[in-house]
């Protein structure tokens, strides 16, 4: 007996269902949790100094439009985003290598679907559980969080911000189904993040060149858009960025899409 | 009505040749020779709705290539094939909420959480109804004996009950077939007789057709009707298993373990079987058709000082081989 099947509402309760299970999957990764909350607030602390320095401990100074709080606050969206993201190009990799691969493949279920699912289910956990301890360091040192209606901006663009780096991972991930070894082209990736994603520094302290280029790449929209809103809010801006943050998940997801039904024709499962 | 048909099916790949050592990395390198391997060439199968088939072949044989071909998880490289009238690898999750599949080797229960949170998500994802699946989950929770350990982390299972749970999970929205890859690799000589009764009991009252390989002659002869054994990626033999029995199941091997101060040497002759080897632990090859094992140990009961005795199929690797080589001398 089973209900009607193949419907959107199908597919949405499955993924809420993997979504919930995934939730409390993670739970029993709680060493997991405390290693990456302790090396935030390491990695935290140096920039603080490092911007502390070269904002020559003066609060009001503004450097290309940031003051040495909201750049510190900046740093923490951006770092809480990145390390929010579960490392999908190692689960993917390891799946096809060891075969698990099979498993969801038997399943009446996107394999994409799937991974979306869970990936969303343990970044937002994260996404929240880095944000409290980024909070406990950058609190003391530059002051509380007060960015009003930013925070609405910061949680409304993190939605997309996430959806494009699991766009991004996937493409990478499914490299996996071809060539089995993709730790090369995620390092690439994870710099191209660090760096013109704006992870390390506001895109806007970029040389002009640099950020012409940014505007036509799909990382700041990962990272920069949110932190940056969050910190200087600006309805106009939220509303074009929320718009390209969509165009980007239209042709990303399209990218994915053929990807996966590629590799999926070319896929060689491992193990008995 | 036919379950599955396949015509030709078959599968290559292409696998990277790289010679030994760190001259022949670097060839592979600017050089990368490819050789095409053949894992399945063109299997033609026929099973019809409710029959319980035996998948056999020695390791590497296509197996499991075959059957993550008929699943749909792979895509074959020429042939068709057609499962409960879909084909597999065009509509994937269409025939999934038709076909139940058990990987021996690959766990479908979520590793850190207790088995029945798995089978809540497997409920959902095949989109049973609410009050259907509490039904089912506990029927298939009493007739597996799930009770004790429903509520138990996988990680702190034992295999057999691990495995137990897993086919449990496979036959929750009724499939109409499944696939069992080695379901009973691993476990002790109890918890296989009690999953194959579980899977014998499900093929009785719900006519699931069962599809499965393994490599444990006592799975095939318990639970199944006909054999399909394949070599080389192609079909070698296809019969019943009872006529498969009479003809090359009908050997047992009897391993004794001498009691000290016993001369293997003196170790007598037995009507309708021969020493296989002659040592601290000597092995009897029985033939049934001649003998009976009870006559067999009734002869060596007072003849021969032994501590332990034990009596097994003979691995299928061997009774494959033997087909194989009963085959190739009647080609001849």
């Amino acid at each position: 007996m089973i209900e009607e099947s193949g419907s959107r509402w199908a597919a949405g309760r499955k993924a809420a269902a993997v979504g919930r299970i995934a939730f409390r999957h993670q739970l029993a990764y709680k060493t997991d949790f405390a290693m990456r909350g302790f090396f935030l607030l390491f990695i935290l602390f140096v920039f603080i100094q490092l911007w502390s320095a070269a904002y020559g401990g003066d609060y009001e100074l503004v450097i290309s439009g940031f003051t040495l709080k909201q750049i510190v606050w900046y740093l923490v969206f951006t770092e809480a985003l990145t390390m929010a993201a579960p490392p999908l190009c190692s689960r993917i990799e390891e799946e096809v290598k060891n075969g698990d691969v099979a498993i969801r493949l038997i399943r009446p279920q996107s394999y994409v679907g799937y991974h979306f699912s869970v990936f969303a289910s343990e970044a937002l956990t994260r996404f929240a559980v880095h944000l409290l301890v980024g909070s406990a360091i950058a609190w003391p040192f530059v002051g509380p969080p007060a960015f009003g209606i930013g925070w609405l901006g910061l949680l409304a663009l993190s939605v997309g911000a996430l959806t494009v780096t699991f766009l991004l991972l996937m493409l990478v991930g499914l490299c996996a189904f071809w060539v089995e070894e993709t730790s090369g082209l995620y390092f690439v990736l994870q710099k191209l993040q660090f760096t013109i994603g704006g992870m390390l520094l506001p895109i806007d302290l970029m040389p002009e060149w640099l950020q012409r280029i940014c505007a036509w790449l799909p990382f700041q929209a990962a990272l920069y858009y949110p932190a940056k809103m969050a910190v200087h809010f600006d309805a106009a801006l939220l509303g074009r960025q929320l718009a390209i943050q969509i165009g980007w998940i239209v042709l990303l997801a399209l990218a994915v899409s053929q990807m996966y039904r590629r590799g999926v024709t070319k896929l060689h499962v491992n193990g008995g | 009505m036919l379950a599955l048909q396949t015509r030709k099916l078959g599968k290559s790949f292409r696998v990277k040749r790289k010679a030994a050592g760190l001259s022949g990395s670097f060839r592979a390198l600017w050089k990368p020779t490819w050789e095409t391997k053949e894992a399945v060439r063109g299997i033609d199968l026929d099973v019809r709705q409710g029959e319980t088939v035996a998948f056999l072949g020695p390791n590497g044989a296509g197996k499991s290539t075959t059957i993550k071909m008929l699943t749909g998880i792979l895509h074959p490289s020429y042939g068709e094939a057609e499962v409960l009238g879909l084909t597999p690898w065009k509509e994937r999750e269409r025939l999934a909420f038709r076909i139940g599949t058990v990987f021996g080797q690959k766990s479908q229960l979520w590793y850190h959480l207790p088995p029945i949170d798995t089978f809540e998500l497997i409920g959902r994802i095949y989109e049973l109804k609410r009050s259907d699946y509490g039904h089912r989950r506990d029927d298939l929770i009493e007739r597996f004996e799930l009770g004790p350990y429903l509520h138990t982390p996988v990680r702190k299972l034992s295999l057999g009950e691990r495995m137990r749970c897993e086919i449990a999970a496979s036959f929750l929205h009724r499939p109409q077939l499944l696939f069992m890859d080695e379901p009973t690799i691993g476990l002790d000589a109890v918890v296989k007789q009690r999953i194959r009764e579980l899977i014998r009991e499900r093929n009785r009252e719900e006519g699931t057709t069962v599809f499965l390989t393994s490599h444990d002659a006592g799975d095939v002869e318990s639970l199944c009707s006909r054999a399909v054994v394949i070599h080389h990626g192609g079909v070698l033999i296809d019969e019943p298993v009872e006529r498969m029995k009479r003809e090359v199941l009908s050997r047992k091997l009897v391993t004794l373990k001498l009691a000290e101060g016993f001369d293997a040497a003196t170790l007598p002759d037995i009507e309708g079987a021969c020493w296989e080897s002659r040592g601290g632990n000597c092995r009897l090859a029985v033939d049934l058709k001649l003998t009976t094992i009870e006559r067999v140990l009734g002869q060596l009961l007072g003849r021969v000082g032994f501590t332990d005795v034990n009596v097994e199929d003979p691995p299928l690797e061997e009774i494959i081989k033997h087909i194989y080589g009963m085959r190739e001398g009647a080609e001849r």
